[in-house]
């Protein structure tokens, strides 16, 4: 049976349809949900908020889109709001273009093919990169570069204008990318 | 990377930053795709851009195996 088909189906009460949704798509979201706050536990409480929204609210799901965006929106909306009750914690600002895309930062790369992300050493710096990012700047990259969704996704999921998009983008890139050169050459 | 090309560099940089994933055929994007040929400094940071991306996509997690029974009694879906 197709995902419209369960949709409607668990619209009209049907919890096995329902249960089957959640199945289809829990891997994604829980995968999702740890990417954006790096820490199991918290994935695993964000997935199943995100899927008790969604059996609350499933009616008002509209199916012109895919029920994963949907999704992805519900999981951002938690994920921002468990960041704004960790409000004390700072994040590194990235306005500065000029520090952010200085050419000291073109490290060496070379030696990377020995590294795959099952290496824990590139894992850690994987995590402690993302987790300087504040969250708004995080779950654009995520969803555009991560999850390959277009621009014009990313805006209506983050309710962001498309330049605003492309220009967290661009930022979220450039740092990521210095962050890991930096820890690279140390 | 030197010194005379610094400011072109970095429209380089900008414009893979934002354009990315995106038409790299568009006329806009000849010019930096002529400096990309030549310029070794900017070829590099593509590349670590990408692999950057690159990383971040193939860091998977799998889901806790018993996180599926602990959601769906969450959920009351049980059957």
């Amino acid at each position: 049976m197709d995902e419209l088909q369960l949709i409607e189906k668990a619209k009209q009460g049907d919890r096995k349809a329902m249960a089957e949704l959640v199945k289809r798509n829990e891997q994604t979201v829980y995968n999702f949900a740890f990417k954006i706050c790096r820490d199991r536990d918290k994935a695993e409480n964000i997935m199943q908020e995100t899927f008790l929204s969604m059996v609350k609210s499933l009616q008002q799901f509209e199916s012109q889109s895919k029920l994963s965006t949907w999704l992805y929106r519900i999981v951002a909306n938690h994920c921002l709001m468990e960041a704004r009750k960790m409000q004390k914690r700072q994040f590194v600002t990235i306005d500065d273009d000029e520090e952010l895309f200085d050419e000291k930062y073109i490290a060496d790369w070379s030696s990377l093919p020995n590294k795959t992300t099952e290496n824990e050493e590139l894992r850690t710096i994987l995590d402690a990169s993302i987790q300087k990012l504040s969250p708004e700047y995080r779950i654009v990259f995520l969803l555009r570069d991560v999850e390959e969704l277009s621009t014009e996704e990313t805006a209506k999921i983050t309710r962001l204008s498309v330049p605003a998009v492309k220009s967290r983008l661009h930022r979220a890139r450039a740092f990521l990318r210095r962050e890991i050169s930096q820890a690279l050459i140390r | 990377m030197n010194k005379k090309k610094e400011a072109t560099c970095k429209e380089v940089m900008h414009h893979i930053c934002e354009s990315l994933g995106e038409n790299l055929n568009s006329e806009k994007c000849s010019a930096i795709k002529a400096h990309l040929e030549k310029c070794s400094g900017c070829q590099n940071y593509f590349k670590t851009v990408e692999l950057t991306i690159d990383f971040y996509k193939k860091y998977q997690v799998e889901l806790p195996p018993d996180a599926h029974t602990k959601l769906m009694t969450f959920l009351d879906l049980n059957e």
